[in-house]
């Protein structure tokens, strides 16, 4: 049986980690190679860095962060924020990333998504969507959530499908760091509308949050970040909550498949 | 020992070169089927387009098939383990064809199937020491070989049963990816590097206890 996903999310600004929120705010938490490390022996069961530098210099700093996390990361890691065009994604994958996510870059030039899955295939081509209730619709936002296009999200995570994105990280603007829950309306809505993998994100505050967007929101995982970085809980606790619920969630900790 | 990891030239190639360096064996990637063929053993990688691979593998693809065949070990990862197979739906191009049977798009209402998912293993010496097996795939195929009994691990999705792994002489194929499947795939890649290692020396055991 394939498992809900429990995805940590950090963003990250000049090879550090930072943590604001709705974008704003930022402060270091930490270094990302060893934050990964440590929520991969938690039982995270993938590893997002969404780059949140705004300087070019900062590129160079970011495929450096990828290369050492790699070496002692072995989850998938996705990295997002920055990508520019289809040429960005090659050095990041070879870097050692297993999943790109592309936002701004894939409104502006939805092309890059058919070229990246063509290219790369499908399951490492990421489609980022930043919406808020604006009205009747739920509408896009590009540029870290700044800038208000005319899409509306459930459409245009399904048109990221048709153009070969292998998955959409659906991220509330509204929710994003109020930690009162997913928007679940959005995450079922766009879930129900897509015929690949929906990771619901912005909003998580506790496990039933979880749990609810699994059940509610037909996500196929659940991206969860300040929670965690402040320490209020871990991925272990949200894991064994979402068991005893019975949603069978991978089992987290060392028992499982471990060596001897 | 030197272990080859193939590079068609797309993709991550980095974490699976340093899962496999963390078992003490020495990683050499290579664009060159003689290299890839004249080490200890060779690691097919998992990412990209089945066309995209097959254009990387040589016209004469017989040289290659009669190696494995002899027994050069060889672990098909992903897209490296469609490869070991005749043909696949996704593109053109011919596979290695080691193992008879070809590549079919699953059928599910959510592909590509992507995340964690159970495993049933059979006994076999790549999976030694692992009790429950849960793996991470990122697959929109699957291989199914003709023949049922070359069939090593096997996972369901929407109900659906498919072939995890397969194994013909010593070549491994595994659907899903152990060097991102956390501490459980590491073993298996650990497990496969101990089966290069051991090789060379059965096979010197066998030729002494023939003669």
């Amino acid at each position: 049986m394939l498992r809900p996903r429990v995805i940590v999310c950090l963003d990250v600004k000049d090879g550090r980690v930072v943590k604001g929120t709705q974008f704003k705010n930022l402060r270091d938490v930490g270094d990302p190679v060893e934050l990964a490390q440590r929520y991969e022996q938690e039982g995270a069961d993938e590893i997002v860095y969404l780059d949140v530098s705004a300087s070019k210099e900062a590129r160079g700093t970011l495929l450096d962060v990828v290369r050492r996390t790699a070496e002692t990361l072995f989850i998938p890691l996705t990295v997002g924020g920055g990508v520019r065009s289809a040429d960005d994604i090659g050095p990041l994958l070879r870097a050692g990333a297993d999943k790109i996510s592309v936002n701004s870059a894939a409104v502006r030039d939805p092309e890059l998504l058919s070229v990246g899955a063509e290219r790369f295939g499908s399951q490492c081509v990421v489609a980022s969507i930043d919406a808020a209730r604006n009205g009747d619709m739920w509408r896009c936002y590009t540029h870290g959530g700044s800038t208000p296009t005319d899409l509306d999200a459930v459409a245009w995570a399904y048109e990221c499908a048709e153009r070969g994105a292998g998955e959409i990280l659906l991220t509330s603007i509204d929710q994003d760091g109020a930690r009162t829950g997913y928007n679940l309306p959005l995450t079922a809505a766009v879930s129900d509308r897509v015929s690949v993998p929906v990771i619901a994100s912005g909003g998580a505050g506790r496990a039933e949050h979880l749990r609810d967007a699994f059940t509610e929101g037909h996500a196929s995982a659940a991206l969860v970040a300040g929670i965690l970085h402040d320490g209020l809980t871990t991925v272990g606790e949200l894991k064994s909550r979402l068991t005893a619920w019975g949603i069978d969630v991978r089992p987290s900790g060392p028992a499982e498949g471990h060596e001897r | 020992m030197k272990i080859a990891l193939f590079d068609y030239g797309a993709g991550n190639l980095h974490s699976l070169g340093k899962a496999i360096e963390a078992t003490d064996a020495n990683v050499t990637i290579t664009s060159s089927w003689d290299e890839a063929l004249g080490l200890d053993g060779l690691v097919l990688p998992g990412v990209g387009a089945f066309g995209h691979a097959a254009r990387a593998l040589p016209a004469d693809i017989t040289s290659i098939r009669a190696r494995l065949l002899a027994g050069y070990p060889c672990l098909g990862i992903c897209l490296g383990m469609q490869l070991l197979f005749d043909a696949s739906e996704e593109s053109d191009g011919r596979g290695i064809g080691l193992i008879p049977g070809r590549v079919r798009l699953l059928a599910a209402s959510v592909v590509p199937h992507m995340g964690w998912n159970d495993i049933e293993t059979a006994a076999d010496p790549v999976f030694e020491g692992i009790q429950e097996l849960v793996a991470y795939y990122a697959n929109s195929y699957v291989c199914e070989p003709e023949d049922s009994a070359s069939a090593i691990a096997w996972s369901t999705y929407e109900g659906r049963r498919f072939v995890a792994g397969a194994r013909a002489a010593n070549t491994w194929g595994l659907q899903f990816h152990p060097e991102k499947s956390s501490t459980a795939g590491r073993r298996i890649i650990a497990n496969f590097v101990r089966r290069v290692r051991e090789l060379p020396s059965e096979r010197q055991a066998s030729r002494e206890t023939g003669r």
